[in-house]
């Protein structure tokens, strides 16, 4: 099978630092770093708490619960996977471990017209190619009980 | 600021297009010979030199680069007291580079650079050539693989969207900042696009990534625009009136990607806004042209307010009652902006302020009485703001 573009999307350049959040993934696990002196969520991965400069940091398994921060409906397909899959809507969900914990991702199962800044929304593991997933988001299905 | 006053004194362009044939070096010595002329300059007048030169989008293998000290020896400057290749952001990286370095005594005279050719301007289209598989580097291992594939989406798409659920912003606040910008540009025969817009081709236009439309986003061309800057008392001496350096100000306030923002409506430019005006006695009030940075609509938004020209989330209604258009309060992007000039990464505006100061160079865009312009580049984790008076 060749492996193009136009079936898988751009694969990530996975590192020492981050290979824990892609090895998470293929648990279905949403993992992301937490600081062990202070509590600080860190995302994207960085090797210090940039709140207390400790070293000590371990991925932690989130909820999955999060607040839609802002989206875009993408109109155009600025990479071959997507000439088939416009329009989609790309977004940056806040967790609610902890606020201003942000991750970029997709909403799915949401009509453009329901999507609200700020509404809740859920993860919901979804396969975007052969053998690969990722943590998209769609409208939560029960209240997360935080306001945004 | 301390320092002796540093005045720019000559200013020019290269030939602007897209599929010119010129290579970076070719379209760097075209920008930098008119300025030069321009000033009424010799190469040996000149002993420092900075540029950024880079692509803008994705790179073509095939594009060459052009530095500092190569563009130096092209042009018979030197020997060259200082330089520097690769400020950021965009050309407000160089224009502070240079002005600090005039400022603290390294040299007297900086031939200052922004190069770039892209990808966009001698391919087909926007969309990706190649079927390859890609792979996501460093940080943005966490956005591209999510569709974030393209800058534009979460510099321009999110925080528009964003912007509008926040303030109750509409399309046609954008639209109307983009016909009056365009007003402008009809008046500008260096403008790439002059044709009027009516608010009906607005909404006419595609959409690239909701809300954004193609008539939201600058033109990639290739380009390159040169500005030389030197001491007040060196000033006096060339053939065109200086136009002073009054504040500048830089600001980063991260090292992420867009998304990763704190805030992905108000970021650097509020930080960059509130050290401007701490560095000066002017006040908004007393400013007669602005130029700000319109790689997207949304950014001459996010700048009008940062500056404190209108409130926050007031700058919809704001250029709605055409205080930003011709004849408007607040004159801005008198050249058109980036969106109608092609892509220049903020080099026009600076150009445009140094114009509209000297007086006479603007034909009917002329602000009258022009005494005090600011101009301001980039958006996000960093960016830059100037303030020029004529006197």
């Amino acid at each position: 099978m060749s492996v193009t573009a136009a079936i898988y999307p751009p694969l990530p350049g996975i590192t020492p630092l981050t290979q824990f959040f892609w090895d998470g993934i293929k648990q279905r696990k949403l993992l992301i770093l937490q600081c062990q002196n202070c509590g600080h969520h860190v995302h994207v991965p960085r090797p210090v708490c940039n709140r207390c400069r400790s070293l000590d940091l371990q991925p932690v398994e989130m909820s999955g619960r999060a607040t839609l921060y802002g989206y875009t409906v993408v109109m155009q397909a600025f990479h071959p996977y997507y000439t088939d899959k416009i329009p989609y809507t790309l977004a940056v969900v806040e967790l609610v471990e902890e606020p201003g914990l942000r991750m970029t991702t997709q909403i799915v199962d949401c009509p453009e017209a329901d999507l609200r800044t700020g509404m809740d929304v859920e993860l919901v593991w979804t396969e975007v190619a052969p053998e690969m997933i990722l943590p998209y988001f769609r409208p939560a299905t029960r209240t997360s009980g935080v306001a945004s | 600021m301390n320092g002796p006053r540093v005045a720019a004194v000559g200013v020019g362009y290269s030939n602007t297009g897209r599929r010119l044939g010129l290579t970076s070096r070719q379209l760097a010595v075209q920008a930098a010979t008119r300025a030069m002329a321009d000033a009424g300059m010799e190469p040996a007048d000149i002993d420092g030199s900075t540029m950024l030169c880079m692509v803008a989008g994705d790179a073509d293998p095939n594009l060459d680069v052009v530095d500092s000290m190569d563009i130096a020896h092209m042009l018979g400057i030197g020997p060259l007291n200082w330089w520097n290749s690769g400020a950021l952001p965009a050309y407000v990286g160089p224009a502070m580079q240079a002005v600090a370095a005039i400022k603290a005594g390294f040299c007297h005279t900086v031939l200052t650079m922004r190069v770039i050719r892209q990808r966009f301007s001698t391919s087909e289209g926007l969309e990706a050539t190649s079927n390859a598989i890609t792979y996501a580097p460093d940080d943005y291992q966490f956005v591209q693989p999510f569709g974030s594939v393209n800058t534009l989406l979460a510099i321009a798409g999110m925080p528009a969207q964003r912007y509008m659920d926040l303030y109750g912003a509409t399309e046609e606040h954008f639209g109307r900042h983009v016909v009056a910008q365009r007003e402008w540009a009809s008046h500008n025969p260096e403008a790439i696009f002059r044709e009027p817009l009516t608010l009906d081709d607005y909404f006419n236009a595609r959409y690239i990534t909701k809300p954004v439309r193609i008539l939201d986003c600058d033109y990639p061309v290739d380009s390159a625009s040169a500005v030389i800057y030197t001491t007040e008392e060196r000033a006096r001496d060339f053939a065109k009136k200086p136009i002073f350096v009054e504040a500048a100000a830089l600001s980063a306030v991260q090292e992420l990607t867009f998304e990763g923002l704190d805030d992905i409506v108000e970021n650097s430019p509020v930080h960059c806004s509130k050290t401007l005006w701490s560095r000066t006695d002017l006040k908004p009030a007393d400013i007669d042209s602005v130029h700000l940075y319109d790689g997207f609509s949304i950014i001459v938004f996010q700048w009008l307010e940062a500056l404190g020209f209108c409130g926050r989330g007031e700058a919809g209604p704001f250029i709605a009652e055409g205080n930003t258009s011709m004849g408007g309060s607040l004159p801005v992007n008198t050249d058109g902006g980036a969106c109608n000039v092609g892509r220049r990464h903020g080099a026009n505006f600076c150009i445009e302020a140094v114009r509209q100061l000297r007086g006479g160079e603007s034909g009917v865009r002329q602000v009258p009485d022009a005494k005090a312009a600011l101009w301001t580049n980039a958006v996000g984790a960093f960016s830059g703001a100037m303030i020029m008076t004529s006197e």
